[in-house]
């Protein structure tokens, strides 16, 4: 825990006792205070389920009048579902590495633009005739060296986060726009260069279940990296660093080069989330990836990681995810398209709220 | 300010702020002599005075801004409250009942009224800010960017994600296009000249001006000292939304519509110029002419990136690169000096 820990349950415990002295009352009030602990920690162990439930349960009904239950239009009829998961994609790829980073109390603002940059990067090499895995791996190599530059002006030349990842958002960005030639909004197949249909192979061929590769290559992302956060030492390294990165470093931690590795790590995944968003469109658009990082924002603070970091779980950021793309898919089906921005801000007003009153218990 | 300090009154000597003011003026004044020797025409009066004056709506974000960087909190929000306060001016203003259109029809309000109105939404979107930032302490990047999706969604909402621009009285397009008596300058960046020079001697002359910087330099030993913290934060974030609330009402005066996505990005730019001029977010460090000195230095280097015919997308990449190397230059200089 850091170092607001001790100081929170002070402050908790001041307004608790308010201006009795006596020791009863005192031995009262702290018992009172476990027992509303110990409340507080299991709702936050099970809110974000009963959160997604609900907002399922929610939407299963809205428009029951006009449709069947679980027929077609509805919103849990296998159509819709199969549609859901594949517009989630890019942001369960992604979002497992954000945790991961913000546990350790870093962020990462630029992620948006790297998708972009990689969606066009990968668009242009499939219709100049590179092979589809040559494809992903070229474009994986950028999103690695992408992440590394922003651990370099992090880590190295210690530009405080925020500004350092918010000014690559902007470089990777005008990047994105500088490769798509002027005139054009986004790589896309023309009548000299056409693009290959089999760009569609990776996020929206059917291989299992109605869900293309792109789906299951997410699973196997998501399933390392809750190992990694849970068996391996790596998840101890990240929440120590959050938690006191002074401490950690003299207990022998390479701040650096772990902080280092997770920003890489961080533009990897970006970039394998823009190699989907742009297989996914058969085209390489420069803004696909825009706003990405306030969606991993949400999903991390709706699974209760903590904002300065050292504690929080990927799995949960996962159901945070899920919650989003419930919300964003669902409330099209609802209201019209512009309300979406409100609902989105909306959400995540919420999660800080649940964040704040949930998060810094001892679970 | 330590050297100061320490120097005494005998030998005077210039504080690390002035001295990186000047420094970037010094840098302003070699990009400016490389733009004129590049970048044909220039150098001509009607070029330096559009230079200075056509930024006039990043400089008053930049105000907010700079004081919120000082204390070591950021306002993405800025962007998204010009939407909101352009969009809720004009909606406020449109006749009522005058179309069978939707985006025709407003509330029929007098102009000063709905500006008034305006401007108040926009000090509570400062006001979201400031509770929790201030009170829940929530990191201020994570909260200014939800308020930022907020406001600019309320804009989407009213304007159906398009814009309004029927049915307006006349007087609505005044302020914005009016000039100053006998000049093409125009009352907009009047206001920006009043605005700067008001925070300059906020800044420098009063004692809650120097309190931000007491709070950014150790926000901790501040509050012990009696400061309120949060309530200092809160009229700063409630400032700040007050002045993009103007620098929004201007602009929809000015192209007499209340489009939704106006103001995309500027919250990146009244950042980039605050760190241009010197401004740390390590905290307690940076004024208000600094902030100046580095919005005339962007304009400088965008307005020759025009003049040499680059794309409008080089702007992305010149800006980052910019302040990267502005960041990296003020620290070298403030190295060499100690």
């Amino acid at each position: 825990m850091g170092p607001v820990a001790p100081q929170k349950a002070a402050w908790a415990s001041k307004e608790q006792e308010g201006k009795t002295v006596s020791r009863t009352s005192q031995e009262s009030v702290r018992g009172r205070l476990e027992r509303s602990n110990a409340l507080r920690a299991n709702i936050k162990r099970v809110y974000i389920y009963v959160f997604l439930v609900l907002i399922v349960a929610i939407f299963s009904v809205a428009k029951l009048g006009q449709v069947e239950m679980f027929g077609r239009g509805h919103f849990l009829s296998p159509n819709s579902i199969v549609n859901l998961l594949r517009s989630a994609v890019p942001i369960m790829t992604l979002a497992g590495a954000f945790t991961l980073l913000m546990i350790s109390g870093y962020i990462d603002l630029s992620v948006g633009s790297a998708m972009s940059l990689a969606a066009v990067v990968f668009a242009l090499m499939i219709r100049s005739g590179a092979s589809l895995p040559a494809s992903i791996a070229g474009v994986l190599v950028m999103g690695i060296a992408l992440g590394a530059i922003n651990g370099f002006l992090v880590m190295k030349l210690r530009i405080t986060p925020v500004i350092a990842t918010l000014v690559t958002l902007n470089l990777y960005k005008g990047i994105a726009l500088l490769i798509v030639p002027d005139g054009l909004s986004a790589i896309k197949g023309t009548a000299e260069a056409p693009m290959p249909a089999w760009i569609n192979d990776y996020a929206r061929k059917d291989v299992l279940l109605g869900l293309p590769w792109a789906f299951y290559v997410a699973l196997l992302v998501i399933a390392a990296l809750v190992i990694l956060q849970r068996k391996t030492i790596i998840g101890k390294y990240a929440a120590a660093i959050g938690g006191n990165r002074t401490a950690a470093e003299l207990s022998g931690i390479s701040a650096v080069k772990m902080v280092w590795i997770l920003y890489a790590a961080v533009g990897a995944f970006a970039a394998l989330a823009g190699i989907s968003r742009a297989s996914y469109m058969s085209l390489g658009d420069p803004l696909s990836g825009d706003n990405m990082e306030l969606d991993c924002i949400i999903a991390v603070l709706l699974g209760g990681t903590a904002f300065s970091g050292g504690e929080g779980s990927v799995a949960k950021t996962i159901v945070g995810a899920l919650i989003i793309m419930c919300v964003t898919t669902g409330l099209m089906t609802v209201i019209p398209a512009y309300w979406q921005t409100v609902a989105k801000a909306s959400v995540l007003l919420i999660a800080v709220i649940l964040n704040h009153l949930l998060v810094r218990v001892k679970a | 300010m330590r050297t100061n300090q320490a120097s005494g009154a005998a030998l005077p000597q210039m504080s690390n702020e002035s001295f990186l003011t000047l420094f970037m003026v010094g840098v302003l004044a070699v990009i400016f002599a490389i733009a004129c020797l590049v970048v044909p025409n220039f150098f001509q009066a009607r070029n330096v005075l559009n230079i200075v004056t056509n930024n006039w709506f990043i400089i008053i974000l930049g105000i907010g801004v700079t004081f919120l960087l000082i204390t070591g909190n950021f306002d993405m929000s800025v962007g998204g409250v010009i939407a909101l306060t352009g969009v809720l001016s004009v909606w406020f203003c449109q006749g009522a009942n005058v179309s069978q259109n939707v985006l025709a029809n407003g509330l029929g309000l007098p102009y000063i009224l709905a500006v008034g109105l305006a401007l108040l939404c926009a000090v509570g979107i400062g006001a979201i800010n400031a509770f929790f930032i201030a009170r829940l302490k929530v990191p201020s990047i994570i909260i200014t960017l939800g308020t930022m999706m907020l406001a600019r969604g309320i804009a989407q909402i009213i304007t159906h994600g398009a814009q309004r621009n029927t049915s307006l009285p006349d007087e609505f397009g005044l302020v914005g296009t009016a000039a100053l008596p006998g000049t093409n300058i125009k009352i907009s960046v009047l206001v920006m000249v009043v605005l700067v020079l008001l925070a300059f001697v906020f800044e420098k002359m009063t004692v809650s001006g120097r309190r931000i910087y007491l709070i950014g330099a150790n926000s901790e030993a501040s509050r012990l000292s009696g400061v309120k913290v949060g309530r200092h934060l809160a009229s700063l974030y409630m400032l700040s939304a007050l002045l993009a609330g103007i620098t929004g009402i201007l602009l929809a005066s000015e192209y007499k519509a209340g489009v939704s996505n106006r103001a995309t990005g500027y919250e990146f730019d009244a950042l980039v110029i605050a760190l241009l001029g010197g401004v740390s977010i390590a905290g307690g460090f940076g004024s208000v002419l600094g902030m100046f000195v580095g919005a005339i230095i962007l304009s400088v280097v965008t307005s020759a990136a025009t003049g040499l015919l680059l794309s409008p997308d080089w702007q992305f990449t010149i800006k980052g690169v910019v302040t990267f190397l502005a960041i990296l230059a003020q620290r070298f200089a403030l190295d060499r000096r100690k």
